[in-house]
């Protein structure tokens, strides 16, 4: 068991229920299977393919807005995708994440120019992280994927401290 | 596979439509017709011994005076292919030609859509690709965002 | 008893005798086209899309359905429309291939060779032989994976998901020579007006040499693996038949003209690059049902390894791009070029006023015309046949929407 791994065998963990629950979301980060343009073939289709098998870090994909914690946004947003990239935000349970995948999804990429399109998709949604590339490489989205999960980690590492500084 | 320009001509000159020819660099010729006569000289051209019932492509051009919209028709019976001009000014009517070519449907509302045309005679005359109150894009005088606009999103 | 109808078993379930009396529907109440329901139903609007793990992109389908038959359906597209060919009238002729590669995102070397075509023959450039050797070697490498994305996701409408993992496996092999050559996986910007980019490397022809060694055998697997699978052919034999008549009527082109009986092939027929050298069969089939499109598709995959097999073996030597100047500019014109891409006639017409920039590029979508004919199809068809006859007809979202 991993708890075992890091406690030691026959070992009795006091911890937060947060701090727990956060340890487990970090480590199943369930992502929606969304996929708007280029970048879900890279960063959705290769991603749960054999060869970087995003399965081992837990992270895989679900098919309903409603089962998944992450949103993954693969492709240019323009603004008749807008307001459904927001339903299904608005959908997904507390607490989720956005990453931005790729340069459209980031600043609109080489179709900023393009009336239609919006400037990135932080105008319509929160994003955690951002992945730069036209598509990024799976192993970016992977990298990707790491630093939010670094992000998890810190944001209750901050909660505990900050109660920790009103307790003094 | 060009066609013969004047076996062409003639057909649609038979089926009284005033047709005039341009002899394009590349592509070879290229019919125009008046505008009111374009699902006409289609029938004709489609109903005429090379049958043309293949529609390879329809989409606008805008020549800065007025837009061109270009059918592009092939026939499988004899291998050739036939590029059709039509002449539009801004914001007039485009007939559309479903009924002989099911394959214009979608073209078509992209054309009127994207050159700011109104479409007649089409069973679902909507906007195709994008939402309401968006300018004509892909007219000139429809302008990209700038450097500056982008910089500073 | 006002309404005597079994509320637990459809009619005829162990019954032996007739009913002593014919219930009669009132007239109000419409009866459901199939006959085997004697319930009443409702019609109910569905909204498929744009986020539906089946629509293969950013689709979306209003089906008006009667109970689990399909009164209407009504595609809705636009949700990745971004302009490609309004910002191509902004680029340089040179950076318009970086516009084509994303258009139809899987088979980007094809977008960006039918623009280098038109462009060509507005520029009336020539375009050395090693140029249009490795053109037609790398259009036919991008075709395999397009297919084997096509096959992964063809099994997972239809129910199955093993075949996608072993079609990203293929698929993996295949981007890492494209990724040798090009420099990228996907969007490769590899074919300007002209010739290439650069030399196919050494390391990719020993890739290359490695991957034809196990293709075959991998094609095999594919084929029993969803082909054979007679749950899988059950699915797609007989739904969704498109007869020849409504294929030239709806314009559709490539494999799903080719799988209606009609054997019209751009590389053939209009041939291009170094097509015309090349010994390679064009698969037909009568039927025009989803299973003659997946043989059709399936056996075009074998003709793009025998391909490239004479591709790599006879390659011949010499420069691989034309002197061009680097901002190009052709005599006014127009031309008109296409290429068979892995989903049908991909054509640009290419309006050029002899400017650095194109004045009107135009992008033939062939998927645009294969989903009007998936349209077509629906009424009349079960909801699950649905997912198969749109999924069969094998479309990309960024080229209908571009």
């Amino acid at each position: 068991m991993a708890l075992d791994k890091l406690t030691g065998e026959n070992s009795i963990l006091f911890i937060r229920s947060e701090q727990l629950f956060d340890w487990a979301r970090r480590h199943s980060l369930w992502y929606m299977a969304f996929g708007i343009a280029c970048c879900a073939i890279e960063g959705l289709m290769h991603a749960s393919g054999p060869r970087f098998d995003f399965d081992r870090h837990g992270v895989f994909f679900r098919a309903s807005p409603r089962q998944s914690d992450v949103m993954i946004v693969a492709g240019t947003v323009n603004h008749k995708m807008a307001e459904t990239v927001r339903r299904l935000y608005d959908q997904m349970p507390e607490p989720k994440w956005v990453i931005a995948m790729g340069a459209c999804a980031s600043t609109g990429g080489p179709f900023r120019e393009y009336p239609n399109v919006v400037l990135g998709v932080d105008k319509v949604v929160p994003v955690d992280v951002y992945i730069p590339g036209c598509p990024p490489r799976p192993e970016s989205v992977q990298y990707g994927f790491l630093q939010l999960m670094n992000k998890i980690q810190g944001q209750t590492e901050e909660r505990l401290a900050a109660r920790r500084d009103a307790h003094k | 596979m060009q066609p013969d320009a004047t076996l062409i001509s003639r057909v649609l000159a038979d089926a009284g439509i005033a047709v005039s020819v341009e002899d394009q660099r590349v592509v070879g010729p290229v019919f125009r017709v008046p505008a009111s006569d374009a699902p006409s000289a289609l029938r004709a051209l489609k109903e005429s011994s090379h049958s043309y019932s293949f529609l390879v492509d329809l989409f606008g051009v805008d020549t800065g005076e007025a837009i061109d919209v270009v059918y592009h028709l092939r026939s499988y019976v004899f291998d050739e292919e036939v590029h059709l001009k039509v002449e539009h000014g801004y914001g007039s009517t485009l007939a559309s030609v479903w009924e002989l070519y099911p394959a214009a449907l979608m073209p078509e509302r992209e054309c009127a859509e994207m050159f700011g045309l109104s479409l007649s005679g089409h069973p679902n005359p909507k906007r195709l690709l994008s939402t309401d109150a968006v300018p004509p894009l892909l007219l000139k005088s429809t302008l990209i965002r700038t450097a500056e606009e982008v910089r500073n999103r | 008893m006002s309404d005597p109808r079994s509320i637990v078993s459809h009619a005829g379930w162990l019954t032996t005798e007739p009913p002593a009396e014919p219930v009669t529907l009132p007239a109000s109440l419409k009866r459901a086209p199939s006959g085997v329901n004697e319930l009443m139903t409702e019609h109910l609007v569905v909204n498929m899309g744009p986020q539906h793990p089946s629509t293969h992109g950013v689709l979306r389908v209003l089906l008006e359905l009667d109970g689990e038959e399909v009164i209407t359906g009504e595609a809705v597209v636009g949700y990745l429309h971004r302009g490609i060919e309004k910002l191509a009238e902004h680029r340089r002729y040179n950076a318009v291939g970086t516009l084509m590669d994303r258009g139809d995102y899987v088979t980007g070397i094809m977008n960006e060779l039918a623009f280098a075509l038109a462009a060509e023959k507005v520029a009336e450039i020539e375009v050395p032989r090693r140029a249009d050797w490795l053109r037609v070697l790398l259009s036919e490498l991008n075709r395999l994976a397009s297919h084997l994305v096509w096959y992964g996701t063809m099994g997972l409408d239809a129910g199955a998901m093993g075949q996608f993992l072993y079609a990203v496996r293929d698929r993996e092999n295949l981007l890492d020579i494209l990724e040798d050559v090009t420099g990228q996986r996907m969007m490769f910007n590899y074919v300007r007006p002209g010739g290439v980019v650069n030399d196919i490397t050494r390391t990719a022809e020993v890739k290359i040499h490695r991957f034809l060694k196990t293709i075959d055998r991998y094609l095999d697997e594919h084929d029993e693996l969803l082909g054979g699978n007679e749950i899988f052919q059950g699915r797609m034999r007989g739904v969704g038949v498109i007869s020849k008549e409504m294929a030239v009527a709806f314009g559709l082109t490539g494999a799903n003209l080719r799988a209606s009986g009609l054997s019209f092939d751009v590389r053939r027929d209009r041939p291009y690059s170094a097509y015309e050298e090349m010994k390679f069969d064009i698969p037909v089939a009568e039927e025009g049902d989803c299973y003659a499109r997946y043989l059709v598709r399936m056996a075009e995959m074998r003709q793009s390894v025998r391909i490239i097999r004479q591709c790599i073996d006879g390659l011949p030597e010499g420069d691989f791009t034309a002197k061009v100047p680097k901002i190009l500019r052709p005599p006014a014109g127009e031309a008109y070029a296409a290429v068979e891409s892995a989903r049908g006639e991909l054509g640009v017409y290419l309006v050029s006023d002899g400017t650095e920039n194109p004045y009107r590029m135009r992008y033939r979508p062939p998927a645009l015309f294969a989903l009007q004919a998936g349209e077509a199809l629906l009424p009349g068809v079960m909801l699950a046949d649905a997912v198969v006859i749109l999924g069969s007809l094998d479309f990309v979202l960024g080229e209908i929407d571009r």
